[in-house]
């Protein structure tokens, strides 16, 4: 947890999936459950509407995963598969990181937490490049639009359950790739929370083992 | 040996940043279609390419719509019998409107992913056979916005940064095929950016008081040109890159 942190002082804005739960433990931080993935407009509105009604937080992780995600060719998924893998999760980054904005007290600090393939991993998992990259240029427009009162946003990417089991050589510098969530990646999230970055905003930090 | 010239589709060509791209590959000879809601006003850029040397034709199309793209591309393909290139520029009309991201309605969300990241999606997978023969190329246009964000146009950001990030991937996807995946981010005069500046009157100042340039480009001139290059034989090594046609504004690429 970050210098002087406490579990009140930190907020886990996740999707219902387990690894976000479980990111929420590791920082030891309390958890508001967001809509899952392809929840319609009327349940966002909702999220939005009960963040605002929320006190402020210094601290504002987010963790927008959706279930088991898998790889494919990118022409031919179904339309179902678009939605899930792509629609679906920009439209829930986007209001996520709204909420995030708003869930935010004055010099407060945003984490997102990103699945991200590495570019040299990338093959078949194209939607999930898409909304990375996305979801990073949010992030950065949030810190713009809310750097003037002192609140920062920032980015960890991690490969996490996008990590293919065969790499495209060369090998990760760390041998540990693609780390743990607990470890490698809330580590990322606990110094970029911490007042260590206090001069840092709209960065990503890839915490994939060197693979970037 | 007689090398015919490329045969392309853009789209949201009946003006703008597509209408740049479509006359600078007539200037050079090509086939273009134009490919948009508007019919009117892209009959009359087809009109335009064919007067710039080219050969320019209209296509209906709205990217959003599967049956609409994959109706486009088989107009152009039945016409043609080849498609070399595709270029996706069509955006949301909702793209110059200033909001905070709190604030937009997701419908307006769902408006700029329909129209930038599905028509994307809905593009290559039509085209792909097509550029599979030829060989071809996909180009995609992204924006400055996808790589520093915007604080009051978030969700054209988002979705200009989708694009760039499909981009990089499919380069890799597609490259043992040979069709190559590029993207370009432009800084042009065109009524998009004349529309932001008016509804965000502050922007002109952001905009151009960072630009070394201190100008918008030319659509056709310099953007235009620069489309064609990344999408023409010369570029035949290029592929998986973000050509910045934005007068050195953007810092952080």
């Amino acid at each position: 947890m970050a210098m002087g942190a406490s579990a009140l002082d930190t907020i886990v804005l996740g999707t219902p999936v387990d690894e976000a739960r479980a990111l929420a433990r590791a920082l030891s931080a309390s958890w508001l459950e967001l809509p899952p993935m392809g929840a319609g407009d009327a349940d966002w509105q909702a999220i939005r509407e009960r963040v605002t009604s929320h006190a402020p937080c210094p601290r504002v992780v987010l963790a927008v995963w959706c279930e088991a995600p898998r790889p494919g060719p990118f022409v031919s998924m179904s339309p179902d598969a678009w939605l899930a893998r792509c629609e679906a999760p920009l439209i829930a980054w986007s209001v996520a990181l709204g909420c995030a904005a708003d869930l935010c007290a004055d010099e407060g600090s945003i984490v997102a937490v990103i699945e991200a393939p590495n570019s040299l991993d990338a093959s078949e998992w194209v939607p999930e490049s898409g909304v990375s990259d996305a979801a990073q240029a949010l992030v950065r427009s949030v810190a713009h639009a809310e750097g003037p009162r002192g609140v920062r946003a920032n980015a960890v990417t991690a490969p996490l359950r996008l990590a293919p089991s065969q790499l495209v050589a060369p090998a990760p510098p760390l041998d540990r790739f693609p780390g743990e969530l607990a470890d490698e990646v809330a580590g990322a999230v606990e110094m970029l929370l911490s007042p260590w970055a206090s001069g840092i905003t709209a960065r990503t930090l890839a915490a994939d083992c060197g693979r970037a | 040996m007689v090398v015919s010239k490329p045969v392309v589709l853009v789209t949201g060509a009946s003006g703008g940043v597509g209408r740049g791209i479509a006359l600078a590959c007539g200037q050079s000879g090509w086939t273009v279609w134009i490919a948009a809601r508007r019919q009117e006003e892209g009959e009359g850029v087809a009109r335009e390419v064919t007067e710039a040397g080219g050969r320019g034709c209209f296509v209906p199309c709205d990217v959003s719509v599967a049956e609409s793209v994959e109706s486009a591309v088989a107009t152009v393909v039945e016409a043609e019998n080849r498609l070399d290139g595709a270029v996706h520029n069509a955006t949301s009309a909702l793209s110059p409107r200033p909001v905070r991201l709190g604030e937009v309605p997701v419908s307006d969300l769902r408006d700029h992913v329909a129209v930038s990241v599905r028509g994307t999606w809905l593009l290559a997978r039509e085209t792909l056979p097509h550029l599979l023969e030829a060989q071809g190329a996909l180009l995609l246009l992204t924006s400055e916005a996808g790589f520093e964000g915007k604080a009051k146009l978030s969700p054209y950001a988002g979705v200009k940064a989708a694009q760039r990030g499909i981009g990089r991937a499919l380069a890799r996807e597609w490259g043992p095929k040979g069709v190559r995946v590029n993207c370009l981010a432009p800084l042009a005069a065109s009524p998009a950016m004349e529309s932001a500046f008016e509804l965000d009157p502050e922007m002109a100042d952001r905009v151009l008081g960072r630009n070394p340039l201190g100008r918008l480009g030319d659509p056709a001139l310099e953007i235009g040109a620069a489309a064609r290059f990344l999408l023409s034989r010369d570029a035949s090594y290029v592929t998986g890159h973000t050509l910045m046609v934005d007068g050195g504004s953007c810092s952080v690429t």
